[in-house]
């Protein structure tokens, strides 16, 4: 019995043993609670399943068919990309900007950084309540501000035009800090002897960003965009506080209309799934070309 | 040279307004929790009233089950935290410094789960807690987190830096392979411990949408997910709710103030990903 343990123990001991088992905790959690539910969505867009489980039977692709034919579904797709293309550009281009700013280390520029780096840690929650009573017709400070200047307030959240924007404004006010500081990682990594014999050379400083900044932080920049456009199409937080998809749906975004239709009455979640699988698919074919772009670009550079 | 000191300026001048557009939206939500309702709902908006009070910092208490909100997003964040941390490292370590088949098919597989939003699963996420018999509670909310593949790719970039022949030494002196983890490496990594966990407490302590799924009681609500459902219901909460998330930012601002270093250093390491 004791030699049996012993072989056992020195079994695992190995240290190509040993890993599987410093292994499995990770890998049971990441299958369990990712990839199997990632194989359920796919099956369950085939399913008319609803929460109570009193529908389960095999459909085909008629919830497909059914999301190509509801006008709710395919607007809140055409929201999320409409989010998207606001937001993505100008969270990198501010971002971009400030870390071009501030990349020099002094007092003043690390206050800015620290200062702007608040946002990000606080929940899209709190930062949609703090907007949505800020710009509050009634009790909000902005509209005060503009009625002093003599101009009529916007209505912001509550003017179906102006909805979408305000989100995606309120959205790049909270997140550019993070791409921020990963740009201004990526440039202070930059080797000062570029500078060095461009300064030599006499290259204005606008010269230096485009053709030296710009080409050695390609690779973060890349990094940024692509999550930046991953992170946008699943949009929820905000515009579930601060609009609740409205007015008039006009800011309900695909994972929000995924909730209210899986999580809300009538509970279908097949339905559901397969708008899931949709967004999923969409997501993908962004992510993947967008890496294929980014690689073909980083090769001509180099 | 005069040139470029006014282009400084001007840059100085742009900071400044850019830091007040920043500033302005805390400071004025600070300012308005200390009103009267009165003062709050009052027409014309004003931005200062002209007496403060605690009066919504003792109401939330009562109108919110803010106690509630607290001790459960204490419990997830902190509980995914701390066995997410640990189980990441596990894992990164293997990938690290232990030479096993299908290593690199293994990785690849994390950095795969990686780009899984967790969005388009989130269907049969909840149909599994469900039918594990886990949803609305503390388990239901923690068990899924307690790994995730950005840890994991994070804890492996800090311990493929360590010296080579560190866990040589210990070997020789007898040292089993967790022995070596937990006796050599785990005290190395308090740096990265630290960046990995403030990022993990971050994320679910802000998280909205996965709490708001996996929980249905109003008393298992976090707080996120609580303050939601209360914002610009009724205009008698305005006060509350304006108090109340003033408390959920509290924690993690003070530790964003002791701890900045590590914050920026978890979003730096997020961009190492290539």
């Amino acid at each position: 019995m004791k030699s049996r343990f012993t072989r056992l123990s020195s079994y695992w001991n190995k240290s190509e043993h040993a890993a599987y088992l410093f292994l499995a905790p990770s890998f049971l959690v990441l299958v369990l609670f990712t990839v199997v539910p990632l194989l359920g969505t796919f099956v369950i867009s085939f399913t008319n399943l609803n929460m109570f489980f009193t529908k389960k039977d095999f459909v085909g692709f008629d919830n497909f068919i059914r999301v190509f034919q509801d006008d709710r579904a395919i607007h809140s797709l055409v929201h999320t990309i409409y989010f998207t293309l606001l937001e993505t550009p100008a969270q990198i281009i501010v971002g971009l900007l400030f870390a071009s700013l501030l990349v020099k280390d002094n007092v003043f520029n690390r206050f800015c950084r620290s200062t702007f780096y608040i946002p990000v840690i606080c929940s899209l929650t709190s930062i949609a309540i703090i907007f949505s009573m800020l710009l509050d017709p009634n009790i909000g400070a902005i509209p005060f501000l503009f009625s002093k200047l003599g101009l009529v307030a916007p209505q912001f959240f509550r003017d179906p035009t102006l909805a979408m924007p305000t989100v995606a404004f309120m959205t790049v006010w909270k997140n550019f800090g993070v791409t921020m500081t990963l740009l201004m990682t990526a440039m202070q990594g930059i080797s000062k002897s570029y500078y060095e014999s461009a300064d030599l050379d006499g290259a204005t400083s606008s010269q230096k960003f485009f053709s030296i900044t710009l080409p050695q932080i390609v690779p973060t920049l890349g990094f940024c965009i692509l999550t930046n456009l991953i992170g946008s199409m699943q949009v929820f937080d905000q515009v579930y506080v601060a609009t609740g998809g409205g007015p008039r749906f006009k800011t309900e975004t695909a994972v929000q209309y995924i909730y209210s239709r899986g999580f809300k009455p009538p509970y279908e979640l097949g339905f559901a799934s397969s708008l899931s699988s949709v967004l999923f698919a969409i997501i993908a074919f962004m992510a993947i070309s967008a890496n294929l772009y980014m690689a073909k670009k980083e090769r001509e550079m180099r | 040279m005069t040139n470029k000191k006014y282009k400084t300026l001007v840059g100085r001048v742009a900071l400044f307004i850019v830091l007040l557009l920043i500033a302005f939206p805390f400071i004025w939500l600070f300012i308005s929790s200390f009103k009267y309702e009165k003062d709050i709902i009052s027409f014309p908006p004003r931005i200062f009233a002209d007496k403060y009070t605690f009066d919504n910092y003792v109401k939330v208490w009562t109108t919110i089950p803010l106690v509630n909100y607290i001790k459960n997003t204490v419990i997830f964040a902190g509980g995914v935290v701390l066995t997410s941390v640990f189980f990441d490292s596990l894992a990164g370590y293997a990938f690290a410094r232990m030479q096993f088949k299908g290593k690199s098919a293994l990785f690849y597989f994390v950095l795969l789960t990686m780009m899984i939003p967790f969005q388009v699963f989130m269907i049969p996420l909840f149909i599994e807690i469900n039918q594990l018999g886990l949803l609305d509670t503390y388990a239901g909310l923690i068990i899924p987190r307690m790994t995730t593949a950005f840890g994991i790719f994070m804890m492996r970039s800090f311990f493929v830096a360590l010296p080579k022949d560190l866990e040589e030494a210990a070997r020789i002196d007898g040292l089993n392979e967790f022995q070596i983890f937990i006796k050599i490496m785990l005290p190395l990594a308090k740096p990265a411990f630290l960046s990995l966990g403030i990022f993990t407490l971050m994320n679910n302590w802000n998280d909205l949408l996965y709490p708001l799924i996996l929980t249905s009681s109003t008393e298992m609500r976090t707080l996120p997910a609580g303050l939601s459902l209360f914002s610009g219901q009724n205009i008698s909460f305005y006060g509350p709710v304006m108090a109340g998330t003033v408390i959920s930012m509290l924690p993690l601002l003070m530790i964003y103030i002791f701890a900045q270093k590590y914050f920026v250093q978890s979003s730096a390491m997020a961009g190492m990903k290539e």
